[in-house]
Parts: structure tokens; sequence; C-alpha cells
């Protein structure tokens, strides 16, 4: 890298920060040692993420700067970093599956930092490419639910072992994800489109919805379902079905097989794997979607101005982060490879990418609609 | 506070001696009776290394060197030299005038503790003394901070000091060489956390600049007269000229003429981006931003101004603050750490309502903001530099075990060395191994050559035969004659006899020669003589046949050989 391209890099980097005070409230900027695909929240202010290189990879539990939450004296708040509360070592890549294995892991308490290995749980029979996807249930008795396809989805009681219900289909589709909408009914969306809705209280069989129409056979889907505080009622929640070139479709649970909106993402596109992609509602949002994996880019629809006639659809906001931070010396440009939005505050996400860089944003809502 | 004691290869160091900024009594300094009950420390150690100007690594040093005693040579390096005595002042000032301490050192004390003083430059050993040996590396941190090397022999240490491996607007990223120390003693404050960019906080501060200005408030940052303030003097001037903002920012002359004069002095310890920059203009010929005068505190409108003091405890930035406290528009940013008594670390804990000279009270309106631009190094940075200097130990200071067991085993795991994680009055004692340098003789060599058998190959060891010497501190191997004739000593030889009892109902002299035939037809390839004195000799062997006096028909057989005799021949002997 000469000086000339360094003073570049500098200079395109200060300009996004600048523009950044407008557009962002809150922004942290971190740099792991190792690229992550996984972020998943342990408590509301701590995370985990975790290599998935084929050999030794770090876990690691992180808590949200302090900063962030100090909402009233905010201003006295001097820490912005992330604190690693406890930290371990697996020999697999960890993904949001794990490959044939469920590894259950344990977080210490106060009195080491080291996050040991406690168990495993078998994972489905006939893997396929992208391993198992899972999906935890916190019931009394802590639950996974976990599969690599449609016919071999399980639900496993953590502390027995025990298959407390098995998913019975017709056809063995790979799944891309696992949600569960309510205590007892959950999705399997997979990767050619199809949904299955199942309730694990009855051994009936489960709810399909087909794959969206034109969809081609290289096509790849992903899935997310709303859940939580503004689904009280499991019948009116929303499934977002996003493929692998940014056809994006939107049902009710009620009725799974229809639409209620569609749109056209702008994704660029890349050879995008299974694992990749990531689409997900906001918890504390109306009708917001975002959508990461395509690109260096996070990026944030508002679904409420969508129709059932497939329109293209602008981001009512992009994190363009990533992409403007990254210096990547082997010419292969960054994207990210995971995201999550925070469970409570409204417009606070999480972000990593695969040069190992982890951001933490709060933006703003610069249109008159919208989220 | 941070103050490590080293004893390596018989000397005593201290690293660091800093005050803890939490204490009102003696427990802010550092414990000096590990080092002796009573009296001053001098006879007990070498000499005193001091990383950098922070008061929790050099607080202390007056109080050590003029109030328990130390007259030996205090190392440090030439900003650390300059910087050190000013902020100690400050410090006293604050300590003894604010608060009315009295066991505290005096301005005298500072000064003559500054002139036990030696000043280190960068890459560059110094002799303590005959067997001591140190080396200071940059730190980056603050100006003038240092990473320190320390050798005597063939064992060395490397302490950290506080240090970064990230550079920022004014100074670059620490560096070692491959330097390979018994222990490398790091700092770990920072080991457990992954740091927000640097350019994440300068945005924060951005941001909360450019609010106030927009809604026509007041900035307030008050500074140390060195480092972090040109820092962000760069910042706002890249800043207010990109943004084409018009509102005036300012900076007290007194600091003007001081950082000016430092920098110049100590250009060789700032990043190349200012040293470039500097060599084209003065560092405070900004565009922007402008000398401060006193009067212009009372101007409308809005306005940025860095003035000093950086705790707000005396001088202009503390008038300042009395006049702009009242206006919730404004703002003041403190940089930095306070120390406790002072105003700004009143402020930084939320205290709305101060009581000023004159029993008036103050409301604090204003908004206070608290930003830390401290470069440390984290989790990530340890391992960076492990990887630089490869330690064959790693020893973390100041950290929480319980919270570092995790980074305990990742260092342990990916370097294979041990890593140790001391609490305060702990001991650490580390076995090195130190390799010890041999001379050898060249006879001895050109000997071992000249017998033949492979050449000398680093992964097949071979044996050799020699005599060590120790002489005048050197150690020598040479072969055992030359061994003996240097100290004057006669060879002994070694010759074993063992007796072995046969029936034979022969005469001697025919037993004898039976003897002899059958090691002739046994033993081939072997030099077998029959003397004519009545002596076998196999090789060296020799071999006597007598009768035993009680009974003739038991001979008794001496078997005689030297301590060099193989193995297997004086086997065959025996089978006899």
């Amino acid at each position: 890298r000469t000086d000339m391209e360094e003073t570049e890099f500098d200079d395109i980097l200060d300009d996004w920060f600048i523009e950044s005070l407008k557009t962002y409230k809150d922004l942290h900027v971190y740099q792991l040692e190792h690229p992550t695909q996984v972020i998943e929240w342990t408590s509301g202010k701590t995370v985990c993420v975790a290599g998935f290189t084929s050999s030794k990879n770090e876990i690691l539990e992180l808590r949200l700067p302090l900063k962030l939450f100090a909402d009233e004296n905010k201003g006295l708040c001097a820490e912005r970093d992330f604190k690693v509360v406890h930290g371990g070592f697996t020999d697999a890549p960890v993904r949001f599956s794990n490959c044939l294995n469920l590894q259950v892991w344990d977080l210490g308490g106060d009195d080491s930092d080291v996050i040991r290995r406690t168990g495993s749980v078998d994972g489905s029979r006939g893997v396929s490419e992208g391993g198992s996807r899972i999906a935890a249930r916190l019931s009394s008795q802590p639950q996974v639910l976990h599969g690599a396809e449609s016919a071999g989805v399980r639900l496993t009681q953590l502390t027995s072992g025990q298959t407390v219900y098995t998913l019975e289909t017709d056809s063995a589709d790979p799944l891309s994800s696992l949600h569960f909408v309510s205590d007892a009914v959950f999705l399997a969306g997979c990767s050619n489109g199809k949904v299955y809705i199942a309730d694990t209280r009855t051994s009936a069989a489960p709810q399909l919805s087909p794959p969206p129409p034109s969809s081609g056979e290289s096509v790849l889907w992903w899935t997310d379902a709303s859940a939580g505080p503004s689904c009280l009622d499991p019948s009116s929640c929303r499934i977002v079905r996003l493929s692998s070139c940014g056809q994006t479709v939107i049902s009710d649970l009620r009725n799974p097989g229809g639409a209620v909106s569609r749109a056209q993402l702008d994704v660029q596109t890349r050879r995008c794997n299974a694992d990749d992609v990531r689409v997900s509602w906001a918890p504390a949002l109306d009708d917001c979607i975002a959508v990461s994996g395509f690109s260096g880019a996070v990026q944030i629809y508002s679904s409420s101005v969508w129709t059932t006639e497939l329109q293209e659809a602008q981001p009512l906001f992009e994190h363009r982060g990533h992409a403007v931070s990254s210096q990547s010396d082997d010419g292969v440009p960054v994207f990210v490879t995971s995201h999550v939005w925070h469970p409570e505050r409204p417009r606070t996400l999480l972000s990593a990418a695969s040069d190992g860089s982890v951001h933490v944003w709060d933006w703003v809502d610069q249109s008159a609609a919208g989220c | 506070r941070s103050c490590i004691l080293v004893s390596i290869g018989g000397k005593n160091i201290m690293l660091d001696c800093g005050m803890h900024m939490g204490y009102n009594d003696d427990r802010r300094f550092p414990d000096f009776s590990y080092i002796t009950q009573n009296g001053r420390l001098t006879d007990f150690l070498d000499c005193v290394i001091i990383s950098h100007f922070h008061l929790d690594h050099c607080g202390a040093l007056p109080f050590m060197s003029e109030m328990v005693g130390y007259d030996g040579p205090i190392y440090m390096t030439h900003p650390t030299k300059a910087i050190c005595p000013i902020l100690l002042e400050d410090f006293r000032k604050i300590t003894v005038d604010k608060k009315g301490e009295t066991n505290f050192f005096t301005s005298q004390m500072i000064k003559d503790c500054m002139k036990k003083v030696v000043p280190l430059n960068l890459h560059q050993t110094v002799q303590v003394d005959d067997e001591l040996e140190i080396k200071a590396y940059y730190a980056g941190h603050v100006l003038g901070a240092a990473m320190v090397h320390i050798k005597v022999g063939s064992e060395s240490v490397v302490y950290t000091g506080d240090y970064n491996m990230t550079p920022d607007r004014h100074l670059g990223a620490a560096w070692i060489d491959k330097c390979r120390p018994d222990i490398l003693i790091s700092e770990s404050t920072y080991a457990t956390t992954i740091r927000d960019s640097k350019r994440c906080r300068e945005r924060d501060f951005l941001k909360k600049v450019h609010e106030s200005i927009e809604r026509g408030g007041k900035v307030l940052i008050p500074v140390f007269a060195l480092g972090r303030a040109q820092e962000l003097c760069i910042l706002l001037e890249t800043f207010w000229e990109r943004m084409n903002l018009k509102a005036p920012i300012y900076f007290s002359t007194g600091l003007t003429e001081k950082a000016n004069h430092y920098y110049k002095l100590f250009i060789t310890w700032t990043n190349q981006k200012i040293r470039k920059t500097f060599v084209q203009r003065n560092m405070f010929e900004f565009k922007h931003i402008k000398a401060f005068d006193r009067s212009y505190a009372d101007n409308p409108g809005p306005m940025v101004v860095f003035a000093t003091p950086g705790m707000l405890h005396a001088g202009q930035s503390l008038q300042i603050f009395k006049k702009w406290a009242g206006n919730e528009k404004n703002m003041v940013i403190m940089p930095g750490y306070c120390v406790q008594g002072t105003i700004g670390h009143k402020i930084l804990n939320g205290q709305r309502k101060l009581e000023m000279e004159g029993r008036s009270t103050l409301d604090v309106k204003l908004q206070v903001e608290y930003m830390s631009f401290s470069a440390h190094a984290d989790a990530k940075g340890i391992m960076q530099l492990i990887r630089m200097a490869e330690p064959r130990n790693m020893l973390l200071v100041h950290g929480e075990a319980v919270k570092m067991e995790f980074l305990k085993g990742k260092i342990e795991q990916e370097f294979s060395i041990d890593c140790y994680m001391p609490a305060n009055g702990e001991t650490v004692t580390v076995t090195t191994n130190p390799s010890v340098p041999v001379d050898i003789s060249l006879n001895l060599l050109k000997r071992e050559m000249a017998l033949g058998g492979p050449l000398p190959d680093p992964k097949k060891p071979r044996t050799m035969h020699g005599t060590l010497i120790m002489k005048e501190n050197s150690l020598k191997l040479v072969s055992s004659e030359q061994a003996l004739k240097e100290l004057g000593l006669n060879e002994h030889q070694l010759r074993f006899t063992c007796r072995v009892q046969l029936q034979d109902p022969h005469s001697d002299t025919d037993t004898l020669h039976r003897i002899y035939t059958h090691l002739k037809s046994v033993l081939k390839g072997y030099t077998i003589q029959h003397l004519p004195d009545g002596t076998v000799m196999v090789e060296s062997i020799v071999i006597k046949v007598s009768s035993s006096t009680e009974d003739p028909n038991t001979k008794v057989l001496l078997l005689s050989w030297s301590y060099q005799v193989k193995q297997e021949l004086f086997w065959y002997c025996g089978e006899i």
C-alpha cells in the first residue's frame, strides 16, 4: 500500500465518519482477531461470537459498552469498549449451526471467565451442506430445536438428551432456518423456499407453505418469522422469505401460502452460500426488516409501503461501515457475515463481517414514514 | 499504582514508581518494606526505570527517592524527564495546597529527585554497570512512553509499561524486535476488553462539540500542555475545514509556547504524519485555531476553548469554567482522568453544586462529558506484542486473575509458554534456561574430527570427551592432557584387577598356554601375545596364572585391565 493509497483510504473513512454524525445516534467499531458468523444474545447486554475456521476457534461472550446503555448519565460514562466476559475454545467451526453435532457450552459464572463444553447433542443423520439449524426454547427446562433437513427436525431436552418432538414431513428439504413463533409453534424454513409450520404439542402434520412462484432451481431462500411482544397471538405473526436474487415475499402465518406483500431488493449478487445471508424482522419496530450477507452492507427496509405487486424497493437505511473501513489485502471484498437486532432498543443492531470487524450501531430514521 | 521489583542475575531493579490515585493515606504509595524494613533503598536497588509520565507510574518517585531515600540512577526517556516534573509539581500543588496534606513531597524534593535522572534514547543500550544493561523501545501510548529491555548476562526481561499497538493521529504504535526475553511483563488492565476504534471515539467527540456549537453553546476542553491537546486540535481543524464551520476555536497561549517547545524537542517521538507536517509548518499554525485572550470568554456566541490545567483545579481553565458553568447550552469535555479533590473529579462524579472559595456555590448547569482517549493495548494488542518479542514466559500485571483465565489459556496454547498473573504483593519465580557460552580448543576439535565417523550434524549430537576449565571469568573446553598440563597435575592410570578361580590339574604354564590358545581362536582381530615373562596379553589386558597355596588343582587367574578397555573385550575375557 502506497502512502497515496493510505491517505485516500483515510479520507474516505473520515468522510464516512463525518457523515455518520448525522446518520447514527451511536456507533461503535470493533475488530475481533478472527471473523465470526454468529452473533447471539445471551442477555440484554451480552452477545456470543465465535470463529469458524476448520481448526481451533474461540468463543467469546462480550458485554456491550456501558456507554450504550447509560441513557441518563451518558456523558459521564466513558466506557466504549466490549468487555470479554467469558472465553473458550472449540475445535469445530461455529456457525449458526454446527456440523453433525450440537455442542452445549456452559458460560462460566462469576468465578471464572472460561467457557467450557459440557456436552453434546447428536445431530440429525444425513448431513446437508450447511449443517444443522437450531432454535433455542427457554422453557422451564431448556430445549433445543435442531435439524439439517425438514424430515429430521427434533426438539431435544438439553439436560436429559431426550427427544421430545420430531417433525414428520414427506420430503427431506435442506433447512435454512428454524424459528419459534410462540412457546409451542415453530417454523422450519427450507432453502428451496418451502416453509413448514408445526406445533410441538400435537402430532398433527405440519402446515406447508410452498415456495413462492418464479423460484428457480439454484435459488436459495432464507426466512424469518416475527415473534415476541408484538406477536402475542401466534396466528398474527408474519413470515418473510428472501431469495438469493433479492425477491422478498411476506406472508401471514394464518395464510402461509398467500402473499401480503412483495418486493425486489437491490442486492449486489455475489455467490452466496446457504450460511451467508440473514434476513430478520426488527423486534421493536413495525414492519422493519434487516438484510445482510450479499455485500459489505446491512440494509434496513420498511415493508409497510410494499404491495402485492413485485416492485423494486429502496432501503430505508444502509450501514456501509464494514465496506468502508475494510482494508482487504487479497482483493476479496468484505461481506457481512451476520447481524442481529437488539431485542428492545428499536434501532440498535450488531453486525459482523468477514474481516473480523464487529459494529454496534443505532441508526437515525431520516424518512418521514417508515420504522 | 505500578511498581514492580525484579531480581535478575543478582541485580535488583524497580520498574515504575506510581501513585494510587484512589487513596488519601499511605496506601497510595507502593509498599517499600518489600525491599527493606527500614532505611534507605540505595543499597538494595541497582537502578529505577520509569516508563512514562502518568502519575500512576511516576507519582511516588520523589517520595521514594527523597523521603524513603534512594541515590542511585533513575532512568527514563528524554520527554518523560522533561514532562514528569511538571506533572509532579501540579499534583503536589493540588494535594498540599488544595487538600492541605502534610506528609507529601515538596517542590525541592521534585527537583532533587530529577537530578538523579539519567535520560535514555530509543534503541540505545545503556550499561548501568558491568553486568546490567538496559534498552528503551517505543511504546506509543503518550509522548515519551517506553518499553524497556533489561539484560544481565544471558537472562533478560522486558517491561512494557503502558503501550498500544495501533497508531493514532500523533503517536505511532509500539514496536520491539524479536529479542526473546525470558520474561515479558505486560500491563493487562485492558486485557479483557476489545477496544472501540479510535475513530469512533473521535466521532463522539466531534458530535458533542458540533451539537453544542450548533445550539450556540461554548465548549471548554481542559487539557494538560502536551499530548492529547495536539491530537484534538488536529482533529477539530480537519473537521472545521470539512464542514466549513465558522465558530472560533481558541488555544490558550501558555499551551502553545510550551507545546511547540516540547514537540520541537521530541519530534522523533511523534508519528510519521506529524513529522511530515511539522517540517512544512509550525505545529500550531492552524487555520481555524487562534490564541486565546481571557477577555474572549465573555464574547457572545459559540466557541471552543482549549485551556490548562487539565483537571480544572486552578488557573485559566477553572476561570473559564466558572463563567460558563451556569448555562446549560455550554459543555465541558474532560479528556482524561482527574485526581480526587479537583473540580474535574467532582463533576465527573455527577456533582452539580460546587463549593468555591469564599463559601460561594457554583451551580453546574452545563453539560459534562467524559471522553477517554488514552491508548492501551487490549487482548489483541497483547497477543501482537508477544508475537513480536517471542518471550519465553509471560507475566500479566494489574488484571483480575479470575477474569483472565481465558487469556492465560489462550497465551499458553498459542505460544506454548507459561503465563503468570501475580496479585499485588505476590512474588513470582521463573526458572530460566540460560545458555552458557563455552570456548573450545582447536586441537580438541581437530582431534574429534580425526576420529572419523559422521560429520557434525546439528540433528545428530555426538558425544565428545574433554575437560571444562573455568578460568578468569571464562569457560574453556580442552583435551584432558592439556587440562592436566595447565593445572600442573600428573595423569593417574587406573588398573583394575580381578581374580578368577579355575579347577585345573595342569601346571601353571600349561594352563596359561591353554588359555592363550583358546583366546587366540575366539578373539580374532585382537592382538594376543604370550610373553616370555609368563603372562598373556590381550590388547592391554594382562592375564597371569598361579596355583592356590592350599590346593594345587585350583588355579587363580589374575586379570588386570586399565580403565580405557572396551566393554566387549573384557566380556570375552570373562568367557574363559
